[in-house]
């Protein structure tokens, strides 16, 4: 599986290019920066510092992108945590537990667990692609469209997880999330809703439609507060506690691996990336836990899972960015662009012939991670001290920054209108109790459902038959199935279990009732 | 307390500041002499990392060199570049915005399909140095050795092969243009759409789609993993020069130009600032036929030839007229 000789290559480059080293700890400081900032996804972090990479050598241009990378994936869980505004769509998970643990005074440690799954899950993620990155960029290849319905799909099953006090109002949130992903123009030709405006052919751009949709609830709510945390005692911010944080992720190895292996093999598939791969872990984790009501009310697991799926998504894309040349999402496309520029193409000639460079890139990522440890502990005792500033001077610089964020998605207004509309219409949602974050989960999966299953039914023409010869799709559904019942049998024994001790603890009761009684008459 | 200041008195301050600041900005009165005297923006209606990006990345320091002046790429991304050329389109004639793109098949397609508001005259091909074509594939392990053996399995059951294409395209155009010329009914075919050129490329090299219709110049870095069938031109481009095209395969039909790529600006500058184009015009033709500029580019892939904006116009209108022809296929 690894080639030795081009591995010892490998290690030659990293001594003798030493200088290139140096860059990581700039690149991952823009890439924690600018991804903190809402509004401002990982690509968009990317494509900042793309002119200048130019002017480096190709290994330190890599070095210097990637790092960005890596920190951006992790810095988007720093507002998902503390204010519940997710920085990019793949933090939105991060924001069910993290901001619940910040509300209960434990933000110190909800962003050590967030930090230490990330870099874990990181280096995990580029191990693993060591061994792999050729296989695993063929069969990315066959994953087809079936498979894919299939994913998105589990992806829509995080909605059970989503608790709400009405489960039709659930659903209807939901059904118009979905709606609004399927605006523009879909993969057969055909444009629907778009009301004759241009920007809108490419669809609702999701980036500021969901911190439209999220920051209105939430910063309306903080409005009426004089600080993010009630209470005054909470507001420390403690590298002692940041720490302890990181060791306790130790415990939960099993949350770990899964998120891992969930965010690897989504975020390898083209087009799909970390924002669906940190939804399908998170609601993993919860249906499979004992304790799944803790969820969404400060448990750790749920951050952990949400973070080790984001982290190593970046693994996963880039195996089916080297192996292949396809990017499997914005910011591999842009790190694609950046090769190009050095006038060299990733695909199947690339790694054939210059195994020890490819060898280097993910070694030097998994140096990366490392280093994201300390720089992350850092960046995040100085992003924690938001707690104690006053929230009339937090929300306007929020609302500021938000909206030049969005306008920078794209440099053009329709980022910030698209803002506006939707803060109105997360408001209106907050009002009148429908769950924000399911018509998020809809937005967010809407065209990727729509779009795979229209292609499914192209493909087939109609004829079920095809699904059977499809046995990976097959596989993932029955593994859904099959998980949702373990979880029903599950459930359902334990609450006989309970109804059992109640009924024992009745029985018990009644007994001492009757033998009082039978004392007293006696 | 009060002022002890006159109206009077304010006006001539006020016009003594002016002039003062007329002296002290002379560009601002310079600007309508020499063309040019700041940045020229160089708008990509795609995002950062596609062809025309890096076209133009690649391109923009031979170019500032014959300007004189610093050349900044904006991209302006969306709806099939249909708001980046609007863009361009709205922006003063003044000869500070030059657009890098896909004028063909992205222009008629915005006119034909998606209602744009401006006409295919609005816009001046300087030069557009590359030309994608059509290619039809299959993935390397198929059982499918030619495009003559497609066309017999779909002429006895139209529903015996998947095909991947993006609507509204000219690859679509060719596809159904195929079909038709050879007497295959194109109702029944089990066509999978993609949205972009590099998922239905993806399915075509993983065998999802049993041949995929696609600009084959986004192939190249996939060659290994792909048998190519027929290109649709008339020569094999310098870039895939063992390609089989029409007359290799034995295919008889009319076909749309894939796509043309390059550097356009609004017909309105070529009327009003005839002295600005001519020097634009001028610049990219040295710039394009500089010999460090065309060694730059080959390495990364990216074409420079100079055809001219005659030769350039002709192959745009043309391929306009003909996209308009088919237009019906394409709805």
């Amino acid at each position: 599986m690894i080639d030795t000789e081009a591995f010892m290559g490998a290690l030659t480059l990293m001594a003798t290019s030493a200088g290139s080293w140096g860059w990581i700890v700039p690149g991952l400081i823009v890439g924690l920066v600018f991804s903190a900032i809402p509004g401002i996804s990982i690509t968009m972090a990317m494509a900042i510092v793309l002119p200048m990479s130019l002017h480096m050598d190709f290994f330190s241009a890599v070095v210097f992108l990637t790092s960005v990378y890596t920190g951006a994936g992790f810095g988007g869980s720093v507002p998902a945590i503390l204010m519940n505004i997710p920085g990019s769509p793949s933090s939105f998970a991060t924001t069910f537990d993290g901001y619940a643990m910040s509300k209960k005074g434990e933000h110190n440690e909800a962003l050590g667990y967030a930090l230490f799954a990330s870099t874990l899950c990181g280096i995990f993620g580029y191990v693993l692609l060591l061994f792999v990155v050729e296989p695993l960029a063929e069969i990315v290849l066959k994953i087809g469209p079936l498979e894919m319905f299939a994913v998105a799909l589990w992806g829509m099953l995080l909605l059970g997880s989503l608790g709400s006090t009405y489960i039709s109002r659930g659903l209807l949130a939901a059904a118009f999330g979905v709606l609004l992903g399927t605006v523009g123009m879909n993969t057969a030709g055909y444009i629907r809703g778009t009301m004759g405006i241009p920007s809108l052919l490419d669809g609702i751009q999701p980036v500021p439609a969901m911190i439209g949709l999220l920051a209105a609830g939430q910063l309306l709510s903080l409005a009426s507060r004089d600080y993010i945390l009630e209470a005054e005692g909470a507001r420390k911010v403690s590298v002692r506690r940041i720490l302890l944080g990181c060791w306790y992720t130790f415990k939960y190895p099993a949350v770990l691996i899964r998120g891992s292996i969930i965010g690897i093999v989504i975020g390898a598939v083209p087009g799909v990336g970390s924002s669906v791969g940190n939804l399908i872990a998170y609601a993993e984790t919860k249906r499979t836990d004992k304790d799944s009501a803790s969820f969404g009310k400060g448990n750790p697991k749920g951050v952990i899972a949400a973070e080790s799926a984001v982290a190593s998504a970046e693994g996963g894309s880039m195996a089916t960015m080297l192996a292949l040349g396809i990017p499997g999402g914005g910011a591999t496309a842009i790190l694609l662009a950046a090769f190009m520029m050095h006038n060299i193409v990733p695909g199947p000639t690339f790694i054939e012939t210059q195994k020890d460079m490819v060898y280097a890139i993910i070694l030097n990522n998994i140096v990366q991670a490392v280093v994201l440890l300390v720089v992350g502990i850092g960046f995040i005792y100085v992003a924690a001290n938001v707690v104690r500033v006053r929230t009339r001077y937090v929300l306007p610089a929020i609302l500021v920054i938000a909206t030049l964020g969005t306008y920078a998605v794209n440099g053009s207004i329709a980022g910030p209108i698209t803002f506006f509309v939707f803060a109105c219409i997360g408001f209106a949602l907050v009002r009148y109790e429908y769950p924000v974050a399911a018509t998020v989960v809809g937005l967010l999966l809407g065209r990727m459902l729509e779009t795979e299953f229209l292609r499914s039914y192209q493909l087939t023409g109609g004829n079920i038959v095809y699904v059977t010869e499809h046995p990976a799709a097959i596989a993932i559904v029955v593994l859904m199935v099959l998980s949702m019942a373990m979880t029903a049998w599950g459930k359902r024994k334990q609450l006989q279990q309970e109804a059992a001790e109640a009924e024992a603890m009745e029985r018990l009761h009644q007994e001492e009732l009757a033998a009082k009684a039978a004392h007293n008459h006696r | 307390m009060k002022t002890q200041l006159s109206r009077r008195n304010i006006l001539k301050i006020a016009g003594g500041g002016a002039a003062i600041a007329a002296l002290g900005m002379p560009s601002i009165l310079r600007a309508q002499g020499a063309y040019p005297d700041r940045p020229i923006n160089l708008v990509v209606p795609f995002a950062t990392g596609g062809y025309n990006d890096r076209l133009a990345r690649a391109f923009a320091p031979y170019l500032q060199a014959e300007l004189g002046q610093p050349c900044v790429i904006v991209n302006q991304p969306g709806a099939g570049a249909q708001l980046g050329h609007t863009y361009a389109l709205q922006q003063p004639m003044d000869g500070y915005t030059i657009l890098c793109t896909s004028a063909a098949p992205y222009i008629p397609l915005n006119i034909l399909l998606q209602n744009a508001t401006y006409k295919a005259e609005d816009f001046h091909m300087i030069n557009l140095p590359s030309r994608d074509y059509t290619l039809a594939a299959t993935t390397s392990d198929s059982e499918i050795t030619d495009m003559k053996q497609v066309i017999d399995r779909l002429k006895e059951d139209p529903t015996s092969l998947s095909l991947g294409v993006q609507p509204a395209s000219a690859d679509y155009a060719n596809l159904i243009l195929t079909l038709q010329k050879a007497g295959v009914p194109t109702d029944g075919l089990r066509l999978v759409t993609y949205d972009g050129g590099g998922p239905a490329r993806n399915a075509t090299a993983g065998g999802q789609v049993d041949v995929g219709f696609v600009g084959g110049e986004g192939f190249l870095p996939l060659k290994d993993k792909i048998k190519p069938l027929v290109m649709y031109a008339d020569e094999a481009p310098e870039w895939w020069s063992d390609a089989p095209t029409l007359s290799d395969a034995g295919i008889e039909t009319d076909y749309v130009e894939g796509s043309q790529r390059g550097w356009v600006v609004p017909t309105a500058l070529t009327k009003e600032q005839p002295e600005i184009y001519a020097k634009i015009e001028a610049a990219v033709k040295a710039a394009s036929e500089k010999p460090e500029a065309i060694e730059a580019l080959k390495l990364q892939e990216l074409a420079t030839r100079w055809y001219g904006p005659e030769a350039s116009n002709k192959a745009y209108m043309n391929n306009f007229t003909k996209m308009s022809t088919y237009v019906d296929l394409l709805k």
